[in-house]
C-alpha cells in the first residue's frame, strides 16, 4: 500500500496545525505594531511611529515565508482572521512594553514548533525555522533597547522627545550577530 | 460522486482500517481513499480526507450528548469542494470518528513502516 499522505505533504498535520498557528500569529503582530504605529502618529512620537510601521512590515513578510512554506511542502495554508486588536494605549511606555510582550510570545511560539519537529524528526522545518530564530534575537534586542530608553534617558522633561529620536535609530549590529 | 463497492475498473483496494460501522479502502491507483459508511461509499483525495477529519474531529460530541433541546439530533457535514455531503446522527458522528481515527493511526502506520523497510534501510 502506497504512503499516500506522505506523497502528498512533507508535514505531519501537528506541524502544519502548528504552521498555521504561527501564520495567524504573525499576522497579529503585524496588526498589533500598525495599531501602536497609529497611536505614536496621532500622539506625536513620529519616528516610534516610523519604527512600529517597519515592524508591522517585517511581520507581515514573516507571516507569507511561513504561509508559503507550508504551501511549498504541499500542506494547507489557513488565511487567518485578525480580529480585538489593541487600539488604545495608557502611557508611551505601555506601547514598548506591549511590543516587547508581543516578540517574546513570538519566540515562545516558534520555539514550540522547533521542539515538536525535533521529536518528530522533521529536520527540514527545523532549517527552516533557523532563520526565524535568529531573527527574534534581533526582534527581542530591539524590543528590549526601546523600553530600555525609558531608563536611560527618563520620562521627565523633554524625555519622550529624546526617546522617541532615539527609537528610530535603533538597529541590532552586534558582533554575535 | 457515489461509487459502488464493487468498483467497474479493475483497480485494487485494499482495507485501511474497519469496524462494525464502516471501512476505509485505499486505492492506489488513483491516490485515494473510499469510504464505506451509512450505506454508501464515497472517494475522497488527500484534500477532501484531510477536511472530513477535521470537520468530524471538530464536533463537540459531549456538548451535543448534554444538549437537552428539542433541535433535531443531527449534524450535516458539508465538505467545500468535495463532492459528498453526510447527515448522521450524533451516534453515526462517533462511529464515523472512531472509523476515522482508526484510519489515521493505520496511514501513520504505514508511513511508519515505508521509512523503515524502504526509504532508510540499508
Amino acid at each position: 500500500m502506497k504512503d499516500l499522505i506522505r506523497i502528498k505533504s512533507l508535514l505531519s498535520t501537528e506541524v502544519e496545525e502548528l504552521l498555521n498557528q504561527q501564520v495567524k500569529k504573525e499576522a497579529i503582530s503585524s496588526s498589533i505594531y500598525l495599531s501602536m504605529a497609529s497611536w505614536c502618529n496621532r500622539n506625536g512620537f513620529d519616528y516610534s511611529s516610523e519604527y512600529f510601521f517597519k515592524q508591522a512590515e517585517e511581520e507581515r513578510q514573516h507571516q507569507l515565508k511561513f504561509y508559503k512554506y507550508i504551501l511549498d511542502m504541499g500542506g494547507n495554508a489557513i488565511s487567518p482572521e485578525v480580529t480585538g486588536i489593541k487600539q488604545e494605549y495608557n502611557s508611551f511606555r505601555e506601547v514598548f512594553e506591549d511590543a516587547l510582550d508581543q516578540e517574546i510570545s513570538v519566540t515562545q511560539s516558534i520555539k514550540k514548533i522547533y521542539a515538536r519537529c525535533l521529536n518528530e524528526q522533521d529536520y527540514i522545518t527545523n532549517e527552516f525555522l533557523n532563520w526565524f530564530l535568529k531573527e527574534q534575537r534581533e526582534e527581542e534586542y530591539k524590543a528590549r533597547r526601546a523600553l530600555e530608553l525609558f531608563e536611560v534617558i527618563g520620562e521627565e522633561g523633554t524625555g519622550h522627545w529624546e526617546i522617541d529620536r532615539h527609537v528610530g535609530k535603533i538597529k541590532y549590529e552586534s558582533d554575535a550577530n | 460522486m457515489v461509487t459502488t463497492l464493487t468498483p467497474t475498473s479493475t483497480h485494487t483496494w485494499e482495507n485501511v482500517f474497519s469496524t462494525a460501522s464502516g471501512a476505509v479502502y485505499q486505492c492506489d491507483a488513483e491516490n485515494c481513499w473510499y469510504i464505506d459508511f451509512v450505506g454508501k461509499v464515497a472517494g475522497f483525495n488527500y484534500r477532501c480526507l484531510q477536511k472530513l477529519k477535521k470537520a468530524i474531529y471538530h464536533i463537540d460530541i459531549e456538548a451535543k450528548l448534554l444538549d437537552t433541546s428539542k433541535d433535531p439530533d443531527v449534524e450535516i457535514i458539508f465538505i467545500c469542494a468535495c463532492d459528498h455531503t453526510y447527515i448522521l446522527t450524533l451516534l453515526q458522528v462517533i462511529a464515523l470518528k472512531e472509523l476515522l481515527q482508526g484510519t489515521f493511526v493505520m496511514l501513520e502506520l504505514n508511513s511508519i513502516l515505508h521509512d523503515k523497510l524502504y526509504r532508510t534501510a540499508c
